[in-house]
Order: structure tokens, then sequence, then C-alpha cells
């Protein structure tokens, strides 16, 4: 097998040379040279584990018990087995199960029927307006609000879906305690009587909350000022928006809120902005940025918008965008300050840059008369100013939030200058305040001269998220008391000389208020009684404040509803009204921040660019990036099951963090994924394993927040990643200029799904041989010039050859509805949220690291990941293809069940009946999908965290002592069936939701005298939306019926962009992807070898031209391809023959 | 010292083993079959209730309608049990102090629930929706029996898979007019013709609602 390896990498090497003319790969082994479709390293290199990966129904050692093979089993359970004969005899009923319903059952409800409040889950002071969805009383998934003028989409991302499951977390603090010791909320309550006094000014008294945007904490912090006026308050967030607000005040004089608008940007140039993933307002972005990016209308005219990204790590946005130039984070204020001087001037030195980017190649391409033509980063940035300076006023320049101040200032300055204000871009502003760092450091400052007797410290973490210089821990101790109330035990409340510890409230069970990212004033709304009985806490911090400051009614409806009557003046009928109103919709109307057109001081921008520019990273640094994953945020997402599993949408890495670094530096440094090595900034260091990511900016590196937490934490946040607080100072909030690297002797297992489920074969040799060529038509993709041109230049639509059967198929005609769905991989960024919102709505359980490891997790839903071309180090391009169950109508699953367990429905989905699956996995095995989930254990009641012991080890504390497992059964929704162990499961098209569509029409119907006023029923287009779709935040899902040949679904099957997954075996999917259409600005070499066989002749046109082509029509339309057409069926196999051939030339 | 002989009897022995060994089987089968169904272990389940709630009274002679308690049933997949404040609804007036009221008195004014105990079972893992049949006329008492003259209710039916797809392939019997969906005694009549009628009454409703029921596992099992 080794020799099979080694002959693949020469023909790789070979391959690339011949391709792409002679990339320029400096020191790279040269098994770190391209391949053409490649998931991972370990894929480009064809190492044995990832062949084990293809050729396996699952990874090895997947199907074995731990630390038992099932020989043992059988032997062990011999006698288990033969009683278990004998028990059933003395069958009985089922146990006795109780009614109770409601004494007075409230009005409009009725049992068993969902029911959605609109609320608002406010993350790091931005408010997201949600839609919970309660169950009888249970809040049990989580979407966005469309009726919110700040929602475009149904979408609210994945941290906020998450947070139901936070609300039910077993390990939430429970009981109040008073220096460790149980106690009571009245003595708490008396406690904090005696620290407000009357006579009392406040002086000693302190207050640290996390950021706070809604008006009644604002009137809190009023009254409180009133009250207590020597008492202070500080809002510490380690996620903040210090740089942007620092550069705003710097260069319009006051503080805004950059607020752009990309439904009309055409080009967009990110300055290290991650816009589409971890932004606050990213929903909305990506939103607004797949407007621009679908293909309507006729092809030759078609139009997308262009997105360049530099940055240094390779983030949703980078794999998203269409020209991604990687430099280091600390280059970025070098790469802003040329690309300033490119559209208007400005005396700045940039020769540095210029000749760092001049000396980096981007990619290299064979041009039309087969020469190669090497285009480096600087190209790019040129490139990428032409495209601005073309199209003035409808394009954007965004900067980074990690990014420093002069940055967000060159972007505000450029897009000044290119006339962008008010039109793809505009300010609002916003209260002044002291940054966050600066408040905390006040607040430290005063707590070492002893100012501070009393702390009260509402939900926030200073002792673990505090820059590291600041020594806040330290600092606290100083403070003669420490109170904490939060929702969860965490580093400071478990820190020495903190008196109390009360259980806070989740926002799901508490009011409040909060503005989101355009400003306008949600209201929080809880749908459920605290899960915290009252006499141990279960207050909000608001109510908490209130009654510190003497307000009269202490419940939480009373502090908001006063807070919007003092709004609204002296009518109290018209507030009664509209607070009705502003309760059902979850917002208040027209309380927006206005909109400016704000300008830049151009002398400030360039003091601050100076000094940036000043202060960059020498050549040859290696730098840290600090940035937060949007999974656990600062941390306080990190005891989430659903946000610890599910993959990191670039790494695919699960349960950890991971110091992400290019393949160039770990070559330099002589690590591998799972290397532990010591990453060191001054006196502090940390070790962290070594993740290699491609594409990553050489002499970069990054690690996430949020992981490291001590075991105070929770269960399922102990133990998960490396803490890289300790390297975050206040000079280096977002990036440590300069750090060592040193390896380590050690290995740490990190559980990345990257290669699970991928497409194999079961012979090795056709793994290498068939699989690659096979790629290409798995995930397609091309260029806007090429879909020009012809839209089908995927083959998407051609026939495939051989659709003879083995058996008789299944018979679908006359079906009242075919299901089908479409996902368009030009809009989809990868960002995963489908697959959390999947969880939450499936009750997908949570597996735990052990158990991802081999191989086992199981989200329904996986989006795999797919680098094209170039070099490891410098990946052309990237894919993100979500993969679930593709409804084949000619299922291969169904063909090997003995027990027909998974059966065609007559809508054509395929259905799995869990109560027949006896768990042969027969199904899995020949699903060529690999979109099968096996219940190897009972998830739902065992430990996600830990290793268990013994071979039925179910016993877990997580799930089945008496409290906790009850909190966390209360998230699970009743319309979807728990699964057990052995039974096999998939998606299903959110059937429930389907079902539930389908009885509400009908009933409706029925209920109208049925074929007496219309002679049939329907379910209008729209209506149905699975759980991935509604949170599809770019709309890249589509979900609908194919007899309505008016559905959105219908018109995006019949688009030529639209094709099968592994068509050519004939299973008929009801998912078509919709090939993924990119605008580079120069073209990339083209590895879709069917159809007109773009790559084999090249095109007559476009090489090198960039932008002009968009305007030139078609004029120049002289290809001969008109012919190829008459060939459209053979397109997938003139992709395979054309590689195969040029294989053969080769060799 | 005589050799031990088999009596003459023992021959009869060979056949009945052989017998046994084929009867066995078929009994055993008959006797899990029938033993372990629906039908002996589910039907008649009729537990003591916390309170002596007469369906027989209430439905059969003082003729409620069963929507008046059971009021979601039209709207929702439950036809909930009613809330304490329904029984009060009355019996604030009548018989308030009837000592066999006093769970409902007591839940009536602390507000914690009666508890109940569940007479119909249906599997976590198969889904029912009332509103999906009453409102294409399938009766209350095609699977509850006739609860107008039970005291006490108990299962009537067998709730098995088998005995819900026997009407799912064949429906028309259990079908009647969307307004006789509560009445108890719809359909019993005597004589040939008042057979017919009801027969082409059944039809209408088939046909009225195009009712051709699901036997997709989807529609149950999801």
């Amino acid at each position: 097998m080794e020799n099979g390896v080694d002959d693949q990498q020469v023909t790789n090497q070979d391959g690339s040379t011949d391709d792409s003319g002679s990339p320029d790969v400096g020191s790279l082994s040269p098994s770190l040279r391209g391949r053409e479709l490649w998931r991972s390293l370990e894929d480009l290199a064809q190492t044995d584990e990832f062949q084990e990966f293809t050729a396996r129904e699952f990874q090895e050692g997947a199907q074995n018990l731990e630390g038992d093979d099932r020989r043992h089993f059988m032997k062990i359970m011999g006698a288990s087995f033969a009683l278990a004969g004998l028990g059933s005899v003395a069958c009985r009923r089922l146990p006795e199960t109780h009614i109770s319903p409601f004494a007075q059952r409230p009005a409009d409800r009725t049992p068993g029927v969902p029911v959605e409040y609109a609320t608002c889950c406010e993350i790091g002071g931005v408010g997201i307006p949600v839609l919970a969805k309660s169950f009888d009383g249970r809040p049990i998934n989580i979407r966005g609000n469309l009726k919110h003028p700040e929602s475009l989409t149904e979408a609210c991302g994945a941290m906020a879906n998450s947070t139901v499951l936070s609300l039910y977390d077993p390990d939430r603090l429970r009981k109040i305690t008073n220096k460790g010791e149980a106690s009571d909320w009245n003595t708490f309550s008396n406690w904090l009587g005696e620290r407000c006094t009357a006579e009392s000014d406040g002086a000693g008294l302190a207050i640290l909350t996390g950021a706070t945007s809604g008006p009644s904490m604002d009137r809190m912090r009023e009254r409180m000022k009133a009250r207590f006026p020597k008492a202070t308050w500080t809002q510490w967030e380690a996620v903040n928006d210090d740089n942007s607000i620092a550069a705003t005040k710097a260069i319009f004089g006051a503080p805004m809120v950059v607020r752009p608008d990309l439904s009309k940007a055409e080009v967009i140039v990110s300055l290290d902005s991650d816009f589409l993933c971890t932004a606050p307002n990213a929903e909305n972005m990506s939103f607004q940025w797949a407007e621009l990016r679908r293909l309507s209308g006729k092809a030759s005219e078609a139009t997308l918008s262009r997105v360049y990204q530099f940055e240094a790590m390779l983030s949703v946005t980078g794999i998203a965008a269409d020209e991604r130039i990687p430099v280091r984070s600390s280059d970025v204020p070098s790469v802003a300050a040329l690309l300033l001087k490119r559209l208007g001037g400005g005396n700045l030195d940039t020769d540095k840059i210029e000749k760092q980017l001049a000396a980096s190649t981007n990619r290299s391409i064979t041009d039309k008369d087969g020469k190669a033509v090497t285009l480096t980063d600087f190209d790019m940035l040129e490139k990428a100013a032409s495209d601005l300076d073309e199209y003035r006023g409808r394009c954007v320049v965004l900067a980074g939030e990690s990014q420093p101040p002069a940055v967000h200032a060159a972007a505000a300055l450029m897009n000044a200058r290119l006339g962008n204000v008010g039109k793809t871009v505009s300010y609002s502003p916003v209260e002044p305040r002291p940054s966050r760092v600066e408040s905390l450091t006040a607040l430290k400052k005063a707590l070492d001269s002893g100012a501070v007797k009393t702390l009260l410290i509402f939900d926030a973490n200073p002792a673990y998220d505090a820059p590291a210089d600041l020594d806040f821990a330290q600092s606290m101790s100083k403070a003669q008391e420490v109170a904490y109330i939060g929702t969860h035990a965490n580093e400071t409340s478990t820190a020495g000389n903190v008196v109390w510890s009360v259980p806070g409230t989740h926002y799901l069970e508490s009011w409040g208020d909060a503005r989101a990212y355009d400003g306008t004033i949600s209201i929080v709304q809880p749908l459920i009684y605290p899960l915290v009985d009252s006499s141990q806490g279960g207050r909000s911090a608001l109510q908490i404040l209130a009654q510190m400051t003497g307000e009269e009614k202490l419940d939480g409806l009373s502090i908001v509803r006063e807070t919007a009557a003092n709004r609204h003046g002296s009518d109290q009928y018209a507030f009664e009204r509209r607070w009705r109103v502003v309760l059902s919709q979850g917002f208040e109307k027209d309380t927006q921040t206005p909109m400016q057109n704000a300008t830049a001081n151009e002398t400030a921008v360039m003091n601050l660019m100076k000094t940036a520019l000043r202060e960059s990273g020498a050549a040859g640094e290696i730098e840290l990036v600090i940035y937060q994953d949007g999974r656990v945020y600062d941390g306080r997402f990190t005891n989430n099951g659903w946000m610890q599993e599910l993959p990191d949408p670039v790494s695919k890495l699960t349960w950890d963090n991971a110091l992400y670094m290019g393949p160039e530096l770990a070559e330099a440094k002589g690590v591998q994924n799972g290397d532990v090595v010591s990453v060191r900034a001054g006196n502090a260091s940390v070790d962290a394993p070594v993740m290699v990511i491609p594409g990553w900016a050489a002499g970069s590196c990054a690690l996430a927040l949020g992981y490291g937490r001590n075991a105070v934490a929770g269960r399922i946040a102990d133990g998960a990643g490396v803490n890289v607080y300790p390297l975050r100072t206040t000079g280096s909030m977002d990036l440590v200029k300069k750090v060592s690297i040193e390896p380590k002797n050690e290995t740490y297992p990190l559980a990345h799904t990257q290669d699970h489920g991928v497409y194999g074969a079961l012979d090795k040799k056709l793994v290498e041989d068939g699989i690659q060529e096979r790629l290409p038509s798995i995930v397609r993709e091309g260029s806007l010039e090429m879909y020009r041109e012809d839209p089908a230049f995927n083959g998407g639509l051609a026939h495939i050859a051989h659709s003879l059967s083995l058996w008789e198929e299944g018979n679908l005609a006359g079906a009242k509805f075919r299901w089908a769905m479409s996902v368009d991989l030009s809009t989809c960024t990868g960002c995963s949220a489908c697959v959390t919102a999947c969880q939450s709505e499936n009750n997908i359980p949570i597996v735990g690291k052990d158990q991802v490891l081999r191989g086992r997790e199981m989200h329904w839903l996986r989006i795999d990941r797919y680098f094209k071309g170039g070099t490891a180090a410098r990946p052309e391009n990237i894919v993100a293809q979500p993969v679930t169950c593709q409804q084949c109508e000619n299922a291969p699953c169904e063909q090997v069940c003995p027990v027909a367990a998974t059966v065609h429905d007559k809508d054509g989905l395929n259905v799995m009946v869990y109560n027949r699956c006896i768990g042969t996995r027969y199904c899995s095995n020949n699903c060529p999908y690999k979109v099968r989930r096996f219940n190897w254990f009972d998830y739902q009641r065992r430990d996600p965290v830990r290793e268990q012991e013994g071979v039925f080890a179910v016993q877990s504390d997580y799930y089945t002592s008496d409290g906790p497992s009850e909190w966390r059964r209360m998230q699970f929704n009743p319309d979807v069936t728990v699964r057990s162990r052995g039974v096999m499961e998939k998606c299903s098209f959110c059937t429930q939701r389907i079902t539930a569509a389908r009885i509400e029409y009908k009933n409706k119907w029925a209920q109208a005298g049925g074929d007496k006023t219309s002679p049939t029923w329907h379910i209008p287009d729209g209506a149905i939306k699975p759980a991935c779709q509604e949170a599809c935040s770019t709309g890249a899902i589509v979900f609908g019926d194919l007899n309505d040949p008016n559905s959105a679904v219908s018109k995006l099957h019949a688009d030529k962009r639209s094709y099968d997954l592994l068509g050519e075996l004939n299973t008929k999917p009801r998912l078509k992807y919709l090939t993924r259409i990119t605008n580079p600005s120069a073209d990339r070499n083209v590895f879709i070898k069917g159809g007109h066989g773009h790559g084999d002749h090249g095109h007559g046109h476009g090489h090198g031209h960039g932008h002009d082509d968009h305007d030139h029509g078609h004029d120049g339309h002289d290809h001969d391809h008109d012919h190829d057409h008459d060939h459209d069926h053979d397109h997938d196999h003139a992709a395979l023959r054309s590689i195969g051939s040029r294989k053969e030339a080769q060799s | 010292m005589s050799r031990f002989l088999f009596p003459k009897w023992s021959n009869g022995i060979l056949p009945l083993i052989a017998l046994t060994g084929a009867v066995l089987p078929i009994y055993v089968l008959y006797f899990v079959a029938y033993g372990f169904s629906p039908k002996t272990l589910e039907v008649g389940y009729q537990p003591v209730q916390p309170v002596p709630y007469s369906h027989a009274l209430h439905v059969g002679e003082l003729g409620i309608d069963c929507r008046y308690c059971h009021n979601t049933v039209e709207e929702a997949a439950h036809a909930a049990v009613p809330p304490t404040q329904t029984c009060m609804n009355c019996h604030a007036l009548i018989k308030p102090e009837s000592p066999k009221l006093e769970p409902v008195q007591a839940s009536s004014q602390s507000g914690l629930p009666i508890d109940w105990i569940r007479v119909h079972h249906v599997a976590d893992y198969a889904y029912f929706n009332h509103a999906a049949h009453v409102n294409r006329g399938v009766g209350c008492v095609s699977c509850h029996g006739r609860i107008d003259e039970m005291e006490v209710v108990y299962q009537a039916k067998p709730m098995s898979m088998g005995w819900c797809l026997d009407c799912h392939r064949n429906p028309e019997p259990n079908l009647r007019p969307v307004s006789e969906i509560t009445n108890m005694s719809w359909g019993k009549v005597v004589g040939a013709e008042a057979e017919a009628e009801i027969q082409e009454q059944r039809l209408q409703v088939l046909n009225q609602y195009h009712i051709s029921p699901s036997e997709n596992c989807s529609t149950c099992h999801r």
C-alpha cells in the first residue's frame, strides 16, 4: 500500500506542474503540493488514516465496543439473554401514567400546540431578536424574529439558537451559598439591604456587569447614580467593539456604529472582517451579501458581487470570498494604507508591504496560449483598488473588529472617498462611554486602592476573561466582600473572597429589554418561571438592582413596563394599547438609532495610520491572533454541548480549540496536527495542540477565546481546549505581535470531523483513481465568466448514461407532493448555523469528544469543506457543501434493509421507522453519501463528557440523577422521537413539520366544507421550512414541492446550475445542488473538465481582463462550443475521461 | 433376576412425544401471539380515577357534547382533558357539597391539577392527531367505544398498529357526517333501507373530503 501512496504523490506533483504552470511553492515539501480537490492535509497527502476513512462506513474501531469486542460481549451476555427470555414472561401493561390538566387553562392556550413568543437574546450588549417556541410551557426552540426591523431573516445564528440548551443546563448554579455554606434568598436580601441603607451614599460599592443595552438597565444605572452617587458601575466584555468605537471617536469626533448595507455593495473589500459569521450582525450581513450572489435572469447578463478578503486566519468569510489574500493580521494596517494610497494618495510609507505582496504568489494560471502566468498578491490588491475605483458608490470597505482603530479609520476614509457613505455604508451614533478595557482598568485601580468594599458582579467572569496584565483575580481579593449573581458558577464566583454566589436567571426566564444592532428597543419576555427555586435566588439583575435602589415593584414585568411607560408620557390608555403590540411583536417600532452620514477627518485618519504603520510587526515575526470563534464566544457558551460538538466551520474541530497555523509555519516548527507546542509571549506561555489549516497566512497562528475553563464551569466545559487569556493583555487584546513557538514532546488527541463522511469505494485502488476523478463532479464550481458563456457548463442537467436499474424502482407517480430541497453552493458560506438548528429541532444527542474521535458524531447534517487546487499553503479556492440525506428516489439504503425499517413514503421521502430498526447498519454501509447515523449508545442518557466504564455504562450524573435529567429532558421536541441505542437515524427533511402543515391546511379546507368549497387542498409554497432552511441566513437552502411548477424549489431544480450529487449512481436524489459560481477578478484554473472542456481549450476571452469582461456582453461569442450541446449527456463521463486522458498523457 | 422391561403401555409415549412436539410450538406461538397482543393486554384497562366521574351520566343521560369538555379536539392533536374550571362551570352550583367532588373543589381552590390516570396510551414513537380525524368524519365512538355507556372509562379498542391500519385501509365503515362526530349512536339503525341510507352518507363523506388515508410510515412514525 505504501507504494500506492508514493505513486499518488508523484502523480500529484506531475499533475500540478502540468496543470497550473510552475507554482512557486518555495520551501514546501513535495507532499504539500496541490491536488485538485482535497478535504484536508491528510487527504492531500493521502495518508493511510485518510484512506481508511474513505474505504469504510465508519472509521476503524467505531463498531467495536469500548474495551470489549463483540465476541466477548456475547460471552458475558449469554446468561443475561437467557434471563431476559424469562423476564419477558412476566409481561405487564405499561406503567401507569397521569394526565394533569390545568386547574384553570390560560386563555388561547391549547395543550400540545406550540406557541411562539417574541423575545430577545442579548449577547455582548447586542440584542438578537428571536422567537422562542414554547411547547406546553417549555421553551424548546429559538429562531429569528422576522417582524423585527433588524431581522432580515429567520436565522438568528448558532449561538442564539443554542441558548435554549443553556437554559436547561444541568450544571447551572442552583443553590445560593454564603462563603460556601448553604444559605437562602432572604439572608442575601438582608445582607444586600445592609449595604444599601438609606444613609449610604454608595461609597465603597462597585457593580460589574456585562455590556447591557436595554433601557431598563439604563434606568437602573440612573437610579443608582441618584441614590448612591459614589458607587461605581463597570461594564466589561472580553469580546468588545473598543477598536471601532475608538476609531470613530477619533475621526468623526463622536463614537459611531458602522452600518453597512451589503445589498448594494457590488464590490466588498474586507480588511480582516468576518462579516459573514462572527460579526455581531452577521446574519443580516450574510442575507444582504447573498442578495447579490444569487444568479437569476438571463445567464449571459448575470452579475455577482465580488468580495476581496484580506485576512490572516481562514474565516467563513474567507471561504465565501471571491479573492482571498492571506496576510498577517499585523500587516493588515499596511494593506489598508496601500489601498488608501491607491484611492487618492496620502503620505504613507508602504514600500515594505508592496515588496512583500509582490513577492507572494497568489496563484499561477495558464492563459489561453498555454503560457503560465503568475499572479502575485500585489496584483490582487491592485485589482481590488481598481474595482473599488470602478464601482464608486456601489462598493464598500469593511474593517474587522479585531483590527486596530487605524484600519477602521482607513476604511471609513476610503468609503468617504469612494462616495459610499449614505449608499453602502452609514453610521449611527452611540452614547459616548469609556472603552471596556478602560472601564475595567479603572475598576481594578479602585480595587487596588482599597476604595471598593463591596463588589457586586452580575453574570460577568473577569477572573477568567480580564486581560492578563490586569490580574483581576488578585485585585478582586482586595475588596472586602464580593457577591456574584449569575446563571453558572465560574472562575469568578469561586474566587477566594466571594462571599455570595447567587443563582441568576436566563433570558428565557426573566423580563428585560435590550437594543438590537440597529438600536431598536426589544423586549426580553420570559417563557418559563425561573428553574431555580425562589428561595435560592432566581432573580434577574434588573430585579436585584431595583431592590437596591428602593423601587416599589420588584417583579421584572413592572420594571420593564415602567421603563416603557416613562418613554410614553402620560397617556396611560395609549400606552396600554401600544404595550400589548410591543409585547406580541417583541420590539418597539421606530426606536432605531438614526443613521448619519459622518465625514472622516483626514488628518486624524492619517495620524492613526502613521502610528499603526510604525507599530506594525517586523517581517519574519510570528504573530498570535486571539479571536472568538462564533461558538463558545468569550467562554459563556463553553458549557453548551451543542456549541462544543458543532464542528468549527473552518477547521472542523470539535470539543477543543487548537493553535491554528498554516503548513509553512508547521513545517518550519516541525509540528503536525495534535503536537503540543508552547506559545510564549513575554513571560506568559500557553501549551496548545497544533492544528494545521491550509491557506493560513504564513507567520500567523491563532487561538480561540473561551476554552480552557476550570472544572467549576461545568462538566461539558471541563477539559475542553486551552485558555488563551493568559496571553491577552490590555495592549494585545486581539493580536500578540510576537510569540515564540516551542514544540513540546507531547501529543493531544483532536476530535475533528473533516475527514468523516468522505466519499469512497471499497477498493483502495479505486479510491485513488476513482474518487479523485469524481470529486470535481461532487463539488461543482466555476467562475461567473464560465456561467455567462454557458450556464450549463457544469453538466448539471445532463443525462447520465447508465440509468438502468438492477431492480424495479419504486413507483412514485401520482403523489400529491414531491418534497425536494435545493442547496445553493454559491450562497452557502459554511457557517454551520443549520447544524445546530437541526440538532435542536430533531433531538440529536451530544455524544462527547471520545465518541467524535471514533467517528460516531450524530449530526444529521454535516458541512463538507473542500480545498480546490493550489498548494497546501495556498489553496486556490475553498468550497463548503452541506450534505444531509439526499432523499434518493431510488435509495440504496432501502434495498438492503432486512426489516423494511427504511422505506419510501408516497411523497417521495425516504423515511426511517425507528421502532422497526434492528440496527444491522446495512443501510449505512450502502449509503454512498454517508449521511446515516447510528446510535451506538443510549446517547440521550449517557454522559457526553466522561469516558464510560464498562460495556453498558449509561449511568451518568449528567442525565439520570433526579433534578438535572428533568431539566435536560425539558428541551426535547415532543414531535420527534427520542432515539435509543441500536437505532439508525438520519435527516427526515423535518417530516414532523411537513405533517403539521399537511394537517393544518387539510383541516382548514375540511372545516370550510371540503370539496364543496374547493376541489382540493394545497399547501402554499414556503409554508414548510425545515429547521436548516430557517437557520440559513443567506437562503441557500430551499425546500418545497416539485409538483408545483411555480414553487421556488421547482425553479431551482430546473436551473441549469442544478446537479445531483453522485448522480451517476442512479440514486435520483431529491436534494439538488446549485453549482457554486464565484466572481474572481482574474481567472482561476478550471478543474471541471466536463462539457466544453474549458480547461482544455481555455476560453476565448477573460484572462487578465478582470472586470472589463462584465461590460462587453456576448458579441464576442466565437466559441465553437455549440456542437458540444449535442453531447450534453456525456458531461459527467467527459469529466472523468478528460482527466483520465490527461493522466494517461502524463504517464 | 429378571431384566427390566418397559411395560406395554409405554409404547404410546413415543407418538405422544411426537404429537406434543408438533402441537406445542403451535400452542406456544398462539399463546404468545394472543397473550401479548394489545387485544389481551390493553382492551378493558379500567383504572380507578381520582374523581368518580361518570361519562354514562354526563354524556349518556345529560347529553353533554364531548366537545364541551374536550374542546381542543377539532384544532389540536390532543383532545385535552378539561381544566378543573370546566367542572366548576356547573358544579359551583350543582351539588357543590358532594363528597365525590372533593378533589375537584380542592383543585379549584389550590390551582393544582387533578391527576387523572391515562387510559388510552399511544406509544412514544407513534404520532396521533385528533383534529385530522374528527374534521374528516371519524367519530369519537370509532376509537373510544360507547363512552356514553361507561360508568368508568375503559379502553374499548386495542389501539394497535394493525387496528389503526384496518381503518386506514378501509375507512368507509368508520365515516359519518362531520356534524354527527360526537353522536355515539349514529348509524345504529334497523332495516335494509335505513342501512343503505347510512351507507350512502358514509360514501358521501368519503368523496367530499377525498378520504384516502395514508399508509406511509412517516404519517405516524417520525
